[in-house]
């Protein structure tokens, strides 16, 4: 899985920017970001705070938008689509899991997983979807609601629901930010088999090295740019990278 | 979406209740509304029907102009009852009488009155079906010493029959034998209250001072007749000023006059009714604002994931609709309940309504369902609108859920244009002049309504200086927790504003009224002492006095008597109420504030006064003529002898002589008998006053100050009536503090947690979140009072200057209305204050916002 060159790309950057305010005030949150993001594969973004990984991966998701350049969902160019195009993008053909704030509370779990099809008044994939529900080990627990799981249960059935429309690509943004490392290695595990057993792509934002090490490659971003990048990571090697860039 | 949008409402079943609330006292009260007149309308239908059941036509004088409820028809000539019925065709018929201002008087020496129902004398005839007179017990009366009551009055009063009796008749007080008990309508009783004394026809025509003469002709023709030819046939025979008229005709016309009243009592209700509904609109819109703000960080969960901006419209638009169903439906259970208290408020108010069924019509359900869910729906536009605007990555940002400081620059145009638009349809409303009353009352109300909105728009402009300033004391009284409830009711200006509002309209209204009432009392009491001379009035409330109790008095020879009686006219083809009153002795009982012309020597048969508006209108003074037509057709020419400025609520523009009052109308009791005592001893004259008044025991004799004070607590029950009304609205302004402040204090939960972690006692808490709530409250009431004046002085002016000519505020009422809502703001924080109190301080500082 290191032959970048094979594989289809899920989604890109060309020259992303993102500037925020103007004059005096002005702040470059992206500069001219050119990445891309293979499929089939668990890539994580690093970097400092403020160093622009998070607002990256809104601009990518299409949860916000580019100042300058472009940003691509498989062929679509992002800058090209309505606020209303860009919503159903999301809702069919992206995944979205979140630090916190997940699921809607006055939802149970199976409702959080299916709200997206629900949304789009579409049944979904019914083996599909009791496939993913099965993998969150969640059992009858399926009928509660997010106040009566534990925060790691909250985050699997997240994952659950950014897998069940089967996006082209989902975006993590530090999914086990809230959660004890026990659990954040399951919810890390249960992203890795995401992605080697169901073939989804899967990109994260975190700042934590031992999380960032269960990615297939490592993007590192320092003041709206990409440094430097790492494939098939360690957390020896990524804590050794992060030092050199002097964080 | 659909399930999205109710687990959201179950999930908040507190909210939804309270919410839901305020729409459904609004649903009620027009359900009860339209129940209450619609339940009126089923009796006196009943009533038009009963009327004339039994037959086919009537003959009756012509009416010249007006409607039969304002006019009497003209009196018939008695042999036309033989001509009618020697008609080929015509099976039976008989004159009959309606003659009110007939009183009869129990065993126990009791008036019988009636509430707003009739108090009247008629006669019965061989055929019953013609006058709807059914002998229940007893016999017919017969004979001038005989009578029959209604069975009702029967039922109700001390009678016997077989025993005597006094009854007070336009001719005097006679004393009859009572022969039976009589039911109007068979076989339901279809009197509706009113209290009738029977007589036969002879008797009826000798005590009503009508010899000769019959005021209608009831009769029916032959089975399988064509009822247009009997029509013309019948017709055939009438003299000049007299006509036929169907019974269809009639009971339409009776319905039409009842709908009249009716009608304007429906419409009242109603206007209270949407007062309350648009002060919900507030509330409801407040509250879905608030909510949607607490959720943003689910709204732009469901953004990220797919929900388009019209999917979150929707999803909070079917929330709202369905709180807008369950308050239809709970209204109307609310609205029936409703209307038996509107029917128990008006008979404790000594205004008896008819009982009877209370009917649920279909487009009282149509109502209900639209102004429930569709005011509910309209007021959660807005919010449903900005919630749809929420970006996806609003709850992914670090503080989220505070309210957006930006300055809205929307706000002091649209406040102003909105108050610009608003002040000028109520100046138009009060100043300018209408075709139709609707018009006028529209453009009052939809202006009043749109100051009201500008006062929401500009209010947040505003609220963080008053409420500070307002709250100023409080860290001074109560230290931190006062300051803080002092920040805190400041913090959010546009909430404090939204939450004020409906009680800023609440008391704006009573403020209204509250001034309205207090000049009318003034101007009443001020127009009392200047205008009116007499030391002593007889009067028998709405009622009319027996045209005797005048001579009776004045043959006690205690002071100078004038009795005064009206009438319509038309003039140049304009309807207008001419008094007439004693002229010779008017200047005795009087001060007309003459400005032209002169009182003396008038000539009762052919001089007029006039006030100087109408004298204005005609272009038309002293020594010119004005040619009146009176109900009976009649025409007479009459010369303008003086011009006055001054009217009482004795007589209006128009005076002639009583005298020619009575030959107009011979049926026209006297509405009042003014006496002025003169040189002599008031309580001298008081007495011979009451002695020859013994025989009249339903006149009332009140000197000047005790007439004042019967008329200001008549008015008092009207203005009890409004304000008990206006309740609701003040009702629903409360609920929506309970509301705002609850949520508020939900969303506050890790910042009272960390209050109370770091040592803040559960009283301290408590206190802050009570006078937080006082603070807003005083602020709402404090706007409300200023709006109120304003509209309360303008509405003042603009009424004529015969019934309020002085402004008077009623400052301690005023401040009484501030203490109060201070108390319910209070009052109105117990429950959240509570809660607050209550918190798990580890919860709470642990619960993610």
């Amino acid at each position: 899985m290191t032959d970048t060159t094979t594989l289809a790309v899920a989604a890109r950057a060309v020259g992303a920017t993102k500037i925020y305010g103007a004059g005096d005030t002005e702040v470059r949150a992206l500069d001219a970001i050119d990445v891309s993001f293979e499929q089939g594969r668990f890539t994580a973004i690093m970097g400092p705070s403020g160093s622009g990984k998070s607002t990256l991966m809104h601009c990518m998701a299409g949860l916000d938008t580019v100042t300058g350049g472009q940003v691509f969902i498989g062929d679509t160019d992002l800058s090209t689509l309505s606020e209303r195009d860009l919503t159903l993008l999301r809702r069919d053909h992206v995944g979205f899991v979140f630090q916190a704030f997940n699921l809607v509370p006055t939802l149970n779990a199976i409702e959080n997983i299916t709200l997206p099809m629900d949304l789009a008044g579409a049944d979904g994939d019914p083996a599909w979807i009791d496939e993913v529900v099965d993998t969150t080990g969640l059992g009858d627990r399926v009928k509660h609601r997010p106040n009566e799981l534990s925060g790691g249960q909250q985050q699997r059935v997240a994952v659950a629901r950014a897998l069940a429309g089967k996006p082209q690509i989902i975006f993590a943004d530090e999914p086990t930010g809230n959660v004890d490392s026990n659990t954040g290695a399951e919810i890390l595990d249960f992203m890795g088999r995401a992605v080697t057993e169901m073939g989804q792509t899967i990109v994260m934002v975190t700042h934590d090295a031992a999380v960032a090490a269960r990615a297939d490659r490592v993007v590192f971003l320092v003041d709206g740019k990409i440094v430097d990048e790492l494939a098939d990571p360690t957390p020896e090697g990524i804590r050794d990278r992060m030092n050199r860039l002097g964080t | 979406m659909l399930r999205l949008a109710l687990k959201s409402l179950l999930a908040n079943k507190i909210r939804f209740a309270l919410t839901t609330s305020t729409v459904v006292i609004g649903v009620g009260f027009v359900v009860a509304s339209f129940v209450v007149a619609d339940s009126l309308r089923a009796s006196f239908d009943k009533l038009s029907e009963d009327i004339v059941s039994g037959t086919d036509f009537t003959v009756r004088g012509q009416l010249t102009f007006g409607d039969l409820t304002e006019t009497e028809a003209p009196l018939l000539p008695e042999e036309l009852v033989d001509q009618v019925a020697a008609v080929d065709g015509v099976e039976s018929a008989a004159g009959t009488f309606f003659i009110t201002g007939v009183t009869p008087v129990d065993g126990a020496g009791e008036v019988v009155t009636s509430g707003n129902a009739p108090v009247a004398g008629a006669n019965w005839t061989d055929d019953a079906a013609i006058s709807q007179w059914y002998l229940m017990e007893g016999e017919q009366p017969r004979g001038a010493g005989q009578f029959a009551i209604d069975i009702s009055t029967f039922g109700s009063y001390d009678f016997e029959l077989g025993r005597d009796y006094q009854v007070i008749t336009p001719t005097g007080p006679r004393t009859f034998e009572l022969t039976g008990v009589m039911q109007f309508g068979f076989p339901e009783d279809a009197g509706l209250g009113a209290v009738f004394s029977i007589f036969d026809t002879a008797t009826a025509q000798e005590l009503f001072g009508l010899e000769g003469m019959v005021q209608t002709i009831g009769l029916r023709t032959e089975p399988g007749r064509d009822a247009a030819e009997m029509q013309a046939a019948i017709a055939a025979v009438l003299p000049d000023g007299a006509e036929v008229v169907a019974a269809e005709t009639i009971s339409e016309e009776f319905s039409d006059a009842f709908e009249g009243f009716i009608g304007i009592f429906q419409n009242a209700l109603l206007v209270f009714a949407f007062i309350v509904l648009f002060v919900s609109t507030f509330i409801i819109s407040n509250t879905f604002s608030i909510v949607l703000g607490q959720r943003i960080r689910e709204l732009s969960l469901l953004r990220a994931i797919g929900a388009t901006p019209g999917q979150v419209r929707r999803s909070v638009l079917t929330e709202s609709s369905l709180i807008g169903v369950a308050a239809a439906a709970l209204g109307i259970g609310l609205g029936m309940l409703g209307a038996l208290g509107m029917r128990g408020l008006f008979s404790a108010l000594g205004a008896e309504l008819p009982d009877g069924p209370l009917p649920l019509r279909l487009r009282t359900l149509i109502w209900a369902a639209a102004v429930g869910i569709g005011l509910t729906v309209a007021s959660s536009l807005l919010p449903a609108i900005k919630a749809s605007r929420t970006p996806p990555i609003a709850g992914l940002a670090e503080g989220a859920g505070g309210e957006a400081a930006a300055r809205q620059r929307w706000r002091p145009i649209a406040g102003g244009l909105l108050a610009g638009l608003g002040l000028l349809l109520t100046l138009r409303g009060l100043f300018a002049s209408f075709n139709s009353t609707t018009a006028q009352l529209v453009s009052l109300g939809v202006g009043a309504g749109l100051v009201f909105m500008a006062v929401a728009v500009l209010s947040p402009l505003m609220a963080r200086s008053v409420v500070s300033a307002l709250a100023l004391p409080l860290g001074r009284i109560f230290g931190t927790s006062g300051r803080l409830a002092r920040a805190n009711a400041a913090r959010s200006p546009r909430r404090t504003a939204a939450t004020a509002v409906a009680l800023t309209i609440g008391l704006a209204l009573v403020t209204t009224v509250a001034i309205l009432g207090q000049s009318l009392k003034s101007s009443f009491s001020q127009s009392l002492q200047n205008t009116v001379a007499a030391d002593f009035i007889v009067s028998q409330g709405q009622e009319s006095l027996p045209a005797a109790l005048a001579e009776d008095l004045r043959s006690a020879d205690a002071g100078r008597v004038v009795a005064f009686n009206s009438v319509q006219a038309q003039v140049g083809g304009e309807a207008h109420t001419i008094t007439g009153a004693d002229l010779d002795g008017i200047t005795t009982v009087a001060n007309l504030g003459v400005v032209e012309g002169s009182l003396d020597g008038l000539d009762p048969a052919g001089d007029l006064l006039l006030h100087q508006d109408p004298a204005g209108d005609y272009g038309v003074g002293p020594g010119d003529d004005l040619d009146l037509t009176f109900p009976n057709g009649e025409t007479r020419r009459l010369r303008v002898a003086a011009v006055y400025s001054q009217t009482a609520t004795f007589w209006g523009n128009w005076l002639v002589d009583r005298g020619l009052v009575t030959e107009m109308s011979p049926t026209a009791g006297d509405t009042v008998v003014a006496v002025d005592a003169g040189a002599a001893d008031a309580e001298g004259v008081r007495a011979s006053l009451e002695r020859a008044l013994e025989q009249y025991p339903q006149a009332n004799l009140e000197d000047r100050s005790e007439y004042q004070a019967s008329a200001e607590s008549n008015l008092n029950t009207l203005l009890v009536l409004v304000n008990v009304f206006l309740g609701f609205a003040l009702l629903i302004a409360l609920v929506g503090i309970v509301n705002t402040l609850t949520l508020s204090v939900f969303e506050r939960t890790r910042e009272i947690g960390l209050l109370r972690a770091v040592g803040m006692t559960r009283r301290q808490a408590r206190r802050m979140i009570r006078w937080e709530a006082a603070v807003v409250t005083l602020y709402g009431a404090l706007i409300g009072i200023a709006l109120g004046l304003g509209f309360g002085a303008a509405i003042a002016a603009a009424i004529p200057a015969d019934i309020i000519d002085v402004i008077t505020v009623p400052t301690n009422q005023l401040l009484l209305y501030l203490v109060l809502s201070l108390v319910f703001g209070l009052l109105a924080a117990l429950f959240p204050a509570f809660r607050a109190g209550r918190m798990n301080v580890l919860e709470a500082i642990s619960t993610e916002d």
